[in-house]
C-alpha cells in the first residue's frame, strides 16, 4: 500500500507533461490582460514625452526615438499646475486628516461605547453614504455662497497668515464639505475594525479607571494605526481626485484657488486643437501625489486590509 | 475590608435570564470560586461585580457600600480577563502602570517604583520593556495579574484566568495564584468552568447552573454532601455514577441493577418513588470474579464486565457494563488502585457499600440522603 521509493532521478517527460494546453491558456490570458491594462498607461507616458510631430507620426505606444523626445510638455504642464498642486494639497491633506480622525472617533462611540439612541445615529450615518453628490450640489453652493459665506468671512484672516493668500479661504468650505461627505464611509471602515477588537481591552481599561476619552486616546487610537493607513489613503485619493464639489464651489478653473482637478480638463486645449502631449503630461503629474502616497503607505495598507479581514 | 454581598441579584438580557435571584455573602479575604458549565451566568455575575453590567434587580455591596450603579473605577476592584486584555501597543511597564495613572496620590516616580515592585513579586521584572506580543502565554498571564495587583485593590475578580494556558502551566499557576492571594490577603472571586480549579483553589465554592445558585460551601462539603444531583455530578472527577430507577419493596430497582436498601437508606427514601442513586467511582469496589461457576454474591455485589480501562499511573478508571448485556452500554465507572490492573473484557465482582450511596429525587434532583462520612476511618490491612 505504502509507496516509499524516493524520486532520485528527475523525469524529463513529467516536466514536459506539465506544459499542457491549460497552462498555455493561463499564460496567454495573463499576457493579454497585462497588455490590456498596461497599454493605455504606456501610451500615455510615451505621448507625454513626444513632440507633437512625433505623436502624429509614430505608433502611440512606441517610445519616442531621436528627435521625437521632449520634456517641454511636462515643463509646460507643471508650470500650469504648480499653483493648483498647492491648492489641492492644502485642501486634501487637512480634509483627510480631520475626516479620518472624526470618523474614527464616531466609530469608537458607535461601537465600543454603549448609549441610548445609538442605532438611530448609526442609521443616519448609513443613509449619509447613499446621498448622491448631484442631489446636494445646488443647495450646497447656495449655502456656502448666500446663507453662510464662510470663505468671505475668513479671507481677511487668511491674508494675515504667512504663506497663505486671502483666496485660500475659498478652500475652507470645500474642506468642510469633503469632511462631512467622507465621514460616513470612513466611519463604517473603522467600525468594522473596532468590532473585530476584543471587547475586554476596553473593559480592562474601564476597570483601570480610564475615562472614555482616555480609552480612545491611549488604547484605541494607537491600536487603529493600520486602519488609519488604509482609510487615509482611501480618503485622500477620494478628496484629491474629486471634481464635482470643486467645480461647484470654486468659481472657475482660472481662479487662483482652483485645485488640480479643475485645471486638468481645460489644459492643452485651444482653438487650434488638442495638444495630447500636454494633456498626458498633466494627467501624470496630477496622479503623482496619490501614487507616492500608495507607495509610501503600501505596507500599512496591506496590514490594515489584513487586520480588517482577519 | 473587602467583603461582598449579593442580595437577590438578577440579570436579564431581554427575555433570557442570565442570573436569577442569587444571594451570596463573601467574607473579607476569602477566595470564592464561582463554578458552573458554560452559560450558567457565572461570568455575568462577575461582570456585575466589576461594574461592566448593571443588575436588573437586586443589590450588590462591596465593603458594605451599595455598588449597583457605581462605575468600575470607583469600586476598588481589579479584574483579570481570560484573554488577559493586555494593551498590545504598550510595553509591559506601561501596561502595568496604566491602572495606576488614575489612582490618586502617586507621583510619577512612585508609580514607576510600584510597577517595579509588583514586577519583582511576579518575576516579570526582566520583561518590563517588551510588548505583550513577544511574551509567552504564562508570561502574559503574569502581566495581567501584575496589572491587577498594582493598584492594591480590595477585591480581585478573575474570569477564567488560567483557561488559555496549557495543562502543566495551569497547575503551576494554580498554586502560584493561591500563594499570591494568601500573601496579599485580598478578597477574590474566581470564575471557572473547571471543577479541579474550583476544588483545589477555593476557600468556598459557589456552584451555578442556569443562572441559579445551586450550592455554596467548602470544597469537601460540596464533594461529600452535594445539595442536589447537579452539584454531585459537577464536582468530582471522574463524575459520580448515577443510576435511575424506582422504589421497590426490597429497595431500588433500576434498569440494570437492583439494589437492596439498608436501614439508613430505607428511612431516608420514605415516600419517594422516583429515585436516582449516586455513587462516586472511588467508592465502587472492584475485585476479580470468583472462579467458581456459581459465584457467591452478597446483596450489594454485582457481576460485571470491564469494557474500558484508563490507566493514569496512580489509579485506573474502569468502565463497567452489566455482565449479561452488550458491551457498549456502561453502567458504572470505578476508580481502582494503580497497581490493580484489569483488562477490558474481564469479568469482575463489583461491590457498593450502602454507606457510600447518595440518593436523589428523580423528579426534582434534590438530595434525599448523602453518604455517611466516617469521622475517623479505621485502617485495616
Amino acid at each position: 500500500m505504502s509507496q516509499s521509493t524516493p524520486d532520485t532521478n528527475i523525469d524529463v517527460a513529467s516536466v514536459v507533461e506539465d506544459v499542457n494546453l491549460r497552462r498555455i491558456g493561463h499564460y496567454t490570458l495573463i499576457i493579454f490582460f497585462l497588455g490590456f491594462f498596461l497599454l493605455p498607461l504606456v501610451t500615455g507616458i510615451m505621448t507625454a514625452l513626444k513632440t507633437n510631430e512625433a505623436i502624429a507620426r509614430t505608433v502611440p505606444f512606441m517610445p519616442p526615438l531621436g528627435g521625437g523626445f521632449t520634456l517641454a510638455n511636462l515643463e509646460y504642464a507643471f508650470s500650469q499646475l504648480s499653483h493648483a498642486f498647492i491648492n489641492s494639497l492644502l485642501m486634501a491633506i487637512p480634509a483627510t486628516i480631520i475626516n479620518v480622525l472624526l470618523a474614527s472617533m464616531a466609530a469608537f462611540g458607535l461601537t465600543m461605547v454603549k448609549w441610548r439612541g445609538q442605532l438611530v445615529i448609526l442609521i443616519l450615518f448609513l443613509i449619509g453614504i447613499f446621498v448622491p453628490y448631484q442631489a446636494v450640489l445646488v443647495p450646497l453652493a447656495r449655502f456656502w455662497n448666500n446663507t453662510f459665506p464662510l470663505a468671505d468671512m475668513l479671507s481677511p484672516l487668511f491674508a494675515g497668515i504667512p504663506l497663505l493668500q486671502s483666496y485660500h479661504a475659498d478652500l475652507v468650505p470645500l474642506i468642510i464639505t469633503h469632511v462631512a461627505y467622507g465621514i460616513p464611509i470612513c466611519m463604517i471602515l473603522f467600525r468594522s475594525y473596532y468590532q473585530s477588537l476584543p471587547n475586554s481591552l476596553v473593559e480592562a481599561a474601564k476597570i483601570d479607571g480610564a475615562s472614555i476619552t482616555k480609552i480612545y486616546r491611549r488604547i484605541i487610537l494607537p491600536i487603529s494605526k493600520p486602519m488609519f493607513g488604509v482609510v487615509f489613503i482611501y480618503q485622500f485619493t477620494q478628496i484629491y481626485n474629486e471634481f464635482l464639489f470643486s467645480f461647484t464651489l470654486v468659481s472657475s478653473a482660472s481662479s487662483p484657488e482652483a485645485p488640480v482637478t479643475l485645471i486638468i480638463p481645460a489644459i492643452g486645449t485651444s482653438t487650434s486643437g488638442i495638444d495630447f502631449g500636454i494633456r498626458m503630461s498633466a494627467a501624470f503629474l496630477a496622479a503623482l501625489p496619490t501614487i507616492i502616497l500608495y507607495v509610501a503607505f503600501a505596507e500599512q495598507f496591506a496590514k490594515g486590509l489584513e487586520t480588517e479581514s482577519g | 475590608m473587602g467583603s461582598i454581598q449579593l442580595d437577590h441579584l438578577t440579570k436579564r438580557f431581554g427575555e433570557t435570564v442570565a442570573v436569577e435571584d442569587v444571594t451570596l455573602d463573601i467574607a473579607d479575604s476569602e477566595f470564592l470560586v464561582l463554578v458552573g458549565p458554560s452559560g450558567c451566568g457565572k461570568s455575568t455575575t462577575l461582570r456585575m461585580l466589576a461594574g461592566l453590567e448593571t443588575p436588573t434587580a437586586g443589590d450588590l455591596y462591596i465593603a458594605g457600600e451599595h455598588m449597583n450603579y457605581r462605575v468600575p473605577q470607583n469600586r476598588d476592584i481589579a479584574m483579570v480577563f481570560q484573554d488577559y486584555a493586555l494593551y498590545p501597543h504598550m510595553t509591559i511597564h506601561e501596561n502595568v502602570r496604566f491602572g495606576l495613572e488614575e489612582e490618586a496620590g502617586y507621583t510619577d516616580s512612585e508609580m514607576d517604583e510600584r510597577v517595579e515592585e509588583v514586577a519583582e513579586t511576579l518575576g516579570i521584572d526582566d520583561l518590563l520593556d517588551r510588548k505583550p506580543g513577544e511574551l509567552s502565554g504564562g508570561q502574559q498571564q503574569r502581566v495581567a495579574l501584575g496589572r491587577a495587583i498594582v493598584r492594591d485593590p480590595e477585591v480581585f475578580l478573575m474570569d477564567e484566568p488560567l483557561a488559555n494556558l496549557d495543562a502543566k502551566l495551569r497547575a503551576k499557576m494554580r498554586t502560584e495564584l493561591q500563594r499570591l492571594q494568601a500573601d496579599l490577603d485580598v478578597t477574590t472571586v474566581y470564575v471557572t468552568h473547571n471543577q479541579t480549579e474550583a476544588m483545589t483553589m477555593g476557600d468556598r465554592i459557589a456552584v451555578l447552573n442556569d443562572g441559579q445558585l445551586q450550592q455554596v460551601g467548602e470544597p469537601l462539603e460540596l464533594y461529600h454532601e452535594p445539595a442536589n444531583q447537579f452539584v454531585a455530578g459537577f464536582i468530582g472527577e471522574p463524575m459520580m455514577n448515577f443510576l435511575h430507577g424506582n422504589r421497590a419493596d426490597a429497595g431500588f430497582v433500576g434498569e440494570h441493577i437492583e439494589y437492596p436498601f439498608d436501614e439508613r437508606l430505607e428511612r431516608a427514601v420514605d415516600g419517594v418513588d422516583d429515585l436516582v442513586l449516586g455513587v462516586r467511582p472511588e467508592a465502587v469496589d472492584v475485585r476479580r470474579a470468583d472462579e467458581s461457576s456459581a459465584p457467591n454474591l452478597g446483596p450489594h455485589e454485582f457481576e460485571m464486565t470491564v469494557s474500558v480501562t484508563e490507566t493514569h499511573g496512580d489509579q485506573n478508571i474502569l468502565s463497567l457494563t452489566h455482565a449479561a448485556e452488550s458491551v457498549d452500554h456502561d453502567v458504572l465507572r470505578a476508580v481502582t488502585d494503580g497497581m490493580h490492573i484489569v483488562k477490558p473484557g474481564e469479568p469482575v465482582t463489583v461491590a457498593i457499600d450502602p454507606e457510600t450511596i447518595h440518593v436523589f429525587d428523580g423528579k426534582t434532583g434534590k438530595t434525599i440522603c448523602n453518604r455517611r462520612i466516617e469521622t475517623a476511618r479505621e485502617l485495616t490491612i
